[in-house]
């Protein structure tokens, strides 16, 4: 198995009197995509700090692409494209001069530095306001500004703190489609206390609550089962009588607002490979017109939910 | 090395890209012009120690609104992160900060050269006080700076900062008055930390190594503390 891009062991990290980070452990391999979600003041930040080299962990071992963060902060920090919450940058500054300033500042120098800021820049359409202050821009723009100079020295990790937080629908649109994009190649570690937003875009799901980590794999608690969703045209009792009598199936309840024509049902099954196959044999057997037969991504909501509720209910 | 000169350019045009770089210069320039002229009209010597002991009070006056925003601006608007965030250093970062604060008062102490060109011009001035003069200004500068960057690094308030570093001015420029009335070995060690004590023998002409050494001392110490205090995070 290949040295994962991030690994955190038993993190702890103590502000003063306040445990922020409560002995957390996880690790995020090549080309992950992977969303830590959680409420406000869960601790992503401080998380995603200690990562970045910004902050020193109390305790624990945390390393970015084989570096320890203690011993190898620089050497880390070389690994690491960071995008801060609400985009701190320098406002007196031009665009391209602060891309610039921050290509230098992570090591390339005269052509480089150039051909590195004009890649960023035409990729995150961000030449039009090459020459325009920071100050002025919008806060779409900002946000790109702030992805920009993540990407100028093409690190291993990409980490994104809140990367929609303030922005408007449509620019929320494009940032994500933009993570989305630049994921592809990278490895990406998100965090956000949006859930549709994170469900979106990761593949991996963590969830924090109080500085603990609930779980490193929330959609795969969610793997004790599938959920299927079938449009089919028929009578509905026999579409209930042909459904339940495949092998696997849990549940089938049809979907309140799928109309009258063919209606959509939600089918719980056991997680087994094929049911689906068996579910479309049994309704076309039945005469029953099968339009549409697809797999429902596991509910984070509901997991986020049951995950966040039982450590306070058992506090209580 | 390289990644020092892009944060000290940086510093420089985020200094020169304000006012209060250009306010400061212009108020030195005038209150010294001032004082210059008077001086000369009423003595009539060959000297600028009155000039110089007038820049020294001016500088514990001016430092702390040069340095305040320094390291307390970068930390409210959390550009600070992206800093260190980069792969680049803390000593990195308040170097380049210092040097860049000691380039605005180099270069007003430049333009202050302006006066002995006149002496030079109208008599014949006695250059070893002047050259004196100078560099325990510019040690003074050093030492002066550093304290102040040292308060900046210590808050996210820039008027905290500026106060914290002029009280402290405040108080090495006159604790020799105190000094002299502690019982020995209290009042020298006191009185040694005088920032005036140490600057009078510069500005008429006698250069002495402990008072090279006071000033370097305070320059390194206060330097080395901000770097800890920026580290401690």
């Amino acid at each position: 198995m290949s040295t994962p891009v991030v690994d955190v062991q038993n993190l702890v990290k103590w502000y003063g009197p306040r445990l922020a980070v409560r002995d957390v452990s996880f690790s995020v391999a090549q080309g992950e995509v992977v969303g830590l979600l959680g409420p406000n003041g869960s601790g992503k930040s401080t998380i995603f700090r200690i990562l970045t080299g910004y902050l020193v962990a109390t305790s624990g071992f945390v390393a970015v692409a084989g570096n320890d963060a203690t011993t190898q902060s620089l050497a880390l920090r070389h690994e690491v494209g960071y995008v801060p919450e609400d985009a701190p940058l320098y406002d007196h500054m031009r665009v391209n001069e602060f891309l610039q300033f921050m290509a230098q500042l992570k090591g390339l120098f005269a052509r480089s530095s150039t051909r590195a800021v004009g890649t960023v820049a035409e990729r995150l359409q961000l030449t039009e306001v090459a020459g325009v202050p920071i100050g002025k821009l919008s806060r779409g723009y900002r946000q790109r500004v702030a992805i920009g100079q993540a990407l100028l020295n093409d690190p291993k990790l990409l980490i994104f703190d809140e990367p929609t937080s303030g922005l408007d629908p449509n620019q929320v649109i494009a940032i994500r489609d933009l993570i989305r994009e630049l994921a592809g190649a990278r490895t990406v570690l998100m965090a956000s206390h949006v859930l549709p937003e994170v469900e979106q875009i990761a593949s991996r799901v963590m969830i924090l609550l109080e500085g603990k980590l609930l779980t490193s794999d929330a959609l795969a608690l969610a793997a004790d089962g599938q959920r299927l969703r079938l449009q089919v045209a028929g009578p509905e009792h026999l579409v209930h009588e042909a459904v339940a009598a495949v092998p696997g199936v849990r549940s089938v309840v049809v979907q309140p607002d799928s109309g009258v024509g063919d209606r959509q049902y939600l089918v719980e099954t056991d997680q087994r490979s094929d049911v689906a196959q068996h579910l479309a044999a049994a309704l076309v057997g039945r005469g029953l017109a099968l339009s549409e037969l697809v797999a429902v991504r596991p509910d984070l909501e509901r997991i986020f939910l049951q995950l966040t509720r039982r450590p306070r209910e058992e506090a209580a | 090395m390289r990644r020092f000169l892009v944060l000290l350019v940086k510093e420089e045009k985020a200094l020169f890209s304000s006012p209060i770089a250009y306010v400061l210069i212009a108020m030195f320039l005038l209150i010294m012009g001032y004082s210059f002229t008077l001086a000369l009209f009423i003595s009539h010597a060959m000297t600028l120690v009155h000039l110089f002991l007038q820049i020294f009070v001016l500088f514990l006056l001016t430092v702390p609104i040069m340095t305040m925003r320094l390291i307390a601006e970068e930390r409210k608007l959390r550009t600070m992160e992206v800093l260190l965030t980069s792969p680049v250093t803390e000593t990195q970062i308040v170097l380049a900060k210092f040097v860049a604060s000691m380039s605005i008062i180099v270069l007003m102490l430049i333009l202050s050269g302006a006066y002995t060109v006149v002496l030079a011009i109208y008599g014949d001035p006695d250059w070893g006080p002047i050259f004196s003069g100078y560099f325990g200004l510019v040690l003074l500068a050093a030492a002066l700076v550093g304290v102040g960057l040292l308060a900046s690094s210590l808050t996210n308030n820039q008027i905290i900062a500026a106060l914290l570093s002029l009280s402290a001015f405040l108080l090495l420029w006159i604790i020799d008055e105190y000094g002299y009335l502690l019982p020995d070995p209290f009042d020298s060690l006191v009185v040694n930390m005088s920032l005036s004590v140490h600057f009078k023998p510069f500005a008429t002409g006698s250069m002495y190594l402990s008072d090279v050494a006071f000033y370097l001392s305070a320059a390194m110490l206060s330097l080395f503390l901000s770097v800890r205090a920026l580290a401690w995070r």
